[in-house]
């Protein structure tokens, strides 16, 4: 029993979190799609899951959950969570996925729209026979109006005929970019409530900084508890998923409704700190509002996941991992 | 990072739940009434005859040396087993950890091994009239005489005084606020206890009026004026795992979750599986904690987080429960377990304070 990430796993984190504090700044969001992604791609970010016969670490999802926290930290655009983790459980032997010159997007169960799926090279659709594999080239996109402007949404429509049809199952990816994204929604929520402390200590009204006053003390209090206990839900479903727990599932749905919730109430608390200036477009709290809200949609609103484990739970699986 | 336990604990929590399912008992009378704080000092004294009431103390004391894991393991076994509540909590859990970090091996070798069976019951006297929150405002004081001190003033809310053989608090030797207080131990003997009965009719709490209560040296713990860092090392135990440890949470969600099952509103019984949840992550958490603490780490503020997470989910459950049953809540545990989880947020500091803490220590904000 050592419920703590490793040197390793840390020390990865501290790297993404490096590269992208140089390479995706706040105003890099406004100006580019895809900042940071060739630095990442250079660590070899996007092979870190994929098996070694497709030139990748073959690290395991819990290895990596600290570094997509960060990518979460940093607001990082682009489909991050489809081309560094779910695709290396959908398309691991599409070559050169490890270093990062291939862009995925996904459109699996549960999903609405596509994200980012402009900047895709590959799409892979699930449909009622199955998984396609769609080319750039082969799909039609419309876009769809979305609540992040870092994260567009598509619809993708194709010709079957002309898509490779994918086999295995679409459960483990799935898995996978839910608790990816889970992880990102912790780092969305941690770096929310750093900002709004940071905000609260140089904000003075009434000749006291506002961070004084216990009604604004109280509110942030509450947003460091919620991250704090939703995070080891999310460590724990990273766990259940690289070891094949019977009770994964549930404990995938527990994590990211309380993430998603942890980040939205993170944001809720942000904006009100912020104040009128956190209500405008200028101010770059703006994206991590919206990441909190778009992520938190996103491979499965907080609502559906909370009826999975309702329904497991109420339904007599009160088994405990471990 | 894991989540396995070794074939070694996994063994230990075999033996744990035997045991308890072959000897817990039944319910017991409240720890408050005479009869029913009689029958827990017995179970406490069965639980040492096992060498299952202070797993995590070394052996000398009373204890198997267990690491925190295996004591989580205990906890865990204890609280589904529907064990008794522990009437030595106060000793074990809040004046134990002190004496074995502060104390002199004469205090250890003389309080420890009585505690861990219950054969002493250790009442805390933290709270005074105009102390509370602002426990630094305390004024009872301590006067050196020849051979020791002279106890005088007030204490209130002395959890388990009413029946208790001893108590432990802070007393004023110089200074001001958090300056000048000195950690006292002293028989119950003479002091003045006024029982407080509690919002379920029973003194689970007292006032203590000390009138020159004479304490020779060995009852002072830790240096002169050094208690309150020494009863900040107390609380922040109490506020963290010793005291209120995933297990009790975890049976009482299970409980629960058990009874929401029938629920006719979707929506109850859609609270009781986020209050399952919410345990599950308190005991993540705590795994987190325990591995910071074997590894030498200081938990300090952060502490605070959990007391104010732990406190609101016992609430909310038993809240919740009290809604589910109606008017059938009064013929079941629910009821007293209800009454006792509204005392959470408020003793071992209000949440109000630990929101503060969580505030100023943790983040950084100004006070």
């Amino acid at each position: 029993m050592n419920f703590a990430f490793t040197d390793e796993q840390l020390a990865l984190a501290a790297t993404v979190r490096d590269v992208l504090r140089a390479h995706c700044p706040p105003g890099a969001l406004r100006s580019e799609r895809r900042p940071g992604w060739e630095q990442l791609a250079a660590l070899g970010f996007f092979g870190l899951l994929l098996p070694p016969e497709s030139d990748g670490l073959g690290l395991g999802l819990a290895d990596v959950v600290p570094a997509l926290e960060e990518t979460g930290r940093a607001c990082l655009p682009g489909p991050v969570v489809e081309t560094a983790v779910a695709a290396a459980s959908l398309v691991a032997g599409v070559a050169k996925l490890a270093s990062g010159a291939v862009c995925v997007s996904v459109l699996l169960p549960g999903q609405v729209y596509a994200p980012d799926a402009d900047l895709a090279d590959l799409i892979v659709v699930a449909g009622a026979d199955g998984l396609r594999l769609v080319t750039k080239e082969s799909a039609r996109l419309t876009p769809r109006p979305g609540v992040d402007p870092c994260r567009p949404l598509f619809e993708v429509a194709f010709d079957p005929a002309g898509c490779e049809r994918l086999g295995g199952p679409v459960e483990p990816a799935l898995r996978r970019a839910t608790v990816a994204t889970a992880a990102q929604l912790i780092g969305v929520a941690r770096e929310l409530l750093a900002v709004s402390v940071a905000y609260a200590r140089v904000r003075t009204q009434f000749g006291a900084a506002i961070g004084s006053f216990q009604a604004v003390k109280h509110q942030l209090a509450d947003v460091a508890v919620a991250v704090e206990f939703a995070a080891p839900l999310v460590f724990r479903a990273a766990l259940a998923v690289d070891g094949g727990i019977a009770t994964v599932e549930r404990d995938v749905s527990a994590a990211k409704a309380a993430a998603g919730e942890a980040a939205t109430l993170a944001a809720r608390v942000a904006l009100q700190v912020h104040g009128a200036v956190g209500y405008t477009e200028e101010l770059d709290l703006r994206f991590w509002l919206a990441r909190a809200w778009s992520l938190s949609a996103a491979y499965g609103t907080t609502a559906a996941h909370r009826d999975r484990v309702r329904a497991a739970v109420l339904g007599g699986d009160v088994r405990r991992y471990p | 990072m894991d989540l396995d336990f070794s074939p070694a604990e996994r063994e230990f929590r075999a033996e744990v739940r035997d045991w308890l399912g072959t000897h817990a008992p039944g319910p017991l009378p409240s720890m408050d009434s005479p009869e029913g704080f009689a029958a827990h000092r017995a179970w406490e004294a069965r639980l040492a005859d096992a060498r299952l009431s202070v797993v995590s103390w070394p052996e000398e004391y009373g204890g198997r040396g267990a690491s925190l894991i295996d004591w989580l393991i205990f906890e865990e076994e204890y609280w589904a087993a529907g064990a008794p509540a522990r009437v030595t909590q106060n000793g074990i859990f809040l004046l134990a950890p002190c004496l074995m970090r502060f104390g002199t091996p004469e205090q250890r070798e003389r309080w420890l091994p009585r505690m861990a069976r219950g054969d002493d019951v250790w009442a805390q006297a933290w709270s005074e009239p105009e102390a509370g929150s602002d426990l630094a405002a305390l004024t009872s004081r301590a006067e050196p005489v020849p051979g020791g001190w002279r106890l005088s003033g007030h204490k209130t809310w002395s959890s388990r005084a009413a029946y208790a053989t001893h108590g432990f608090g802070l007393f004023r030797t110089s200074g001001t606020r958090h300056k000048g207080l000195t950690y006292f131990m002293f028989p119950l003997d003479d002091v003045a206890v006024r029982p407080i009965a509690q919002l379920d009719g029973l003194p689970g709490f007292a006032e203590l009026h000390f009138d020159g209560v004479f304490a020779d040296e060995s009852m002072v713990l830790g240096e002169i004026g050094e208690g309150w860092r020494i009863a900040m090392a107390t609380t922040s135990s109490e506020r963290g795992l010793t005291l209120r440890s995933p297990g009790r949470f975890l049976a009482t969600a299970d409980r629960l979750v058990a009874l929401a099952r029938t629920a006719a509103d979707p929506a109850l019984a859609d609270r009781a599986v986020r209050c399952w949840v919410d345990a599950e992550a308190y005991r993540l958490h705590t795994f987190g904690t325990a591995r910071k603490i074997m590894a030498g780490e200081e938990v300090g503020a952060a502490a605070s987080m959990g007391k104010v997470f732990w406190s609101e989910l016992d609430l909310r459950m038993h809240a919740l429960a009290m809604e589910l049953l109606g008017e059938r809540a009064g013929a079941t545990p629910w009821l007293d377990g209800f009454l006792f989880s509204l005392a959470g947020p408020i003793y071992a500091g209000t949440n109000e304070i630990q929101r503060n803490i969580i505030a100023e220590r943790v983040l950084g904000l100004p006070r």
